[in-house]
């Protein structure tokens, strides 16, 4: 039982969800962001457009969460697109 | 000028008056940031706020290669395609953009505005102004040229996004 316990500790570290956050620049046009947004991560043009209007109304938004490697790889797809993208461990984990 | 879709297959750019084409010229040349400087950090911002040795380090051996690879790739392509541009005095000219250029131009573009508004310290106030200049330094002739840049980014993602045809419209960058 207690070697079950640590196991499920140590996957539930593995498995701490990173964020991918995207920051607000004046030079990149809104409906540049929205395209992005929708060709990296496949949303829709409603989210899209709704984490593109958090990033430029309060300066950063979190577009996406999950396994590093995956968020490392959305964080270099996004500064291909010259997006100001970066990296940042969920808070609370 | 007027920018609209070909035969489903290209972006036209036509119309083009001298100083247009002037502009649109210089777009490769604008995408070369000077080593070290705020325009090149712009262009490879780092992919964390937070000290990460370990990242920071692969990031700059693996990734931002291939980063500039991808923009030396689409500054090549633009200039290419605006390599088919000529002009003959007292005509407007023309030029075609494949549509699977359509990204490269964006990027091409994209680079360009980051590269000159870094370079020229413009405040996202001057940047998002509408008012006329009252002044006509370089300053403000390099801002009307990120401008320039920008509604033909606006019109070429219309393109992408849309798939219109051939629509006739007086519509310009």
């Amino acid at each position: 039982m207690p070697e079950t316990a640590i196991d499920t500790k140590t996957e539930a570290q593995l498995a701490s969800p990173w964020n991918v956050v995207v920051h607000n620049d004046p030079v990149n046009l809104m409906s540049y962001v929205t395209m992005v947004f929708q060709k990296v991560f496949g949303y829709s043009r409603d989210r899209a457009t709704r984490h593109m209007l958090e990033v430029h109304h309060l300066g950063r938004s979190i577009v996406w969460s999950g396994a590093r490697e995956q968020a490392e790889l959305y964080v270099q797809q996004l500064h291909s697109y010259l997006l100001q993208a970066t990296l940042e461990k969920s808070e609370g984990c | 000028m007027l920018i609209r879709k070909w035969k489903k297959k290209a972006i036209e750019f036509s119309c083009i008056e001298q100083i247009e084409a002037e502009l649109l010229r210089q777009v490769p040349a604008c995408c070369d940031p000077d080593e070290g400087s705020k325009a090149e950090a712009r262009i490879f911002p780092s992919p964390t706020n937070t000290s990460d040795p370990d990242l920071l380090r692969d990031w700059d051996e693996y990734v931002r290669p291939e980063l500039r690879h991808l923009f030396r790739s689409a500054k090549e392509t633009v200039e290419e395609d605006i390599g088919s541009l000529k002009m003959k005095v007292g005509h407007l000219g023309r030029f075609l953009v494949p549509l699977e250029h359509g990204e490269p131009w964006l990027s091409a573009l994209n680079q360009a505005r980051l590269i000159l508004a870094a370079k020229f310290e413009f405040s996202e106030a001057e940047l998002s102004a509408l008012d006329l200049p009252k002044t006509f330094s370089q300053r403000e002739l390099v801002l009307h040229q990120i401008n320039f840049y920008a509604a033909i980014q606006e019109r070429i993602i219309e393109i992408l996004n849309t798939g219109e045809d051939n629509k006739p419209s007086g519509e310009s960058a």
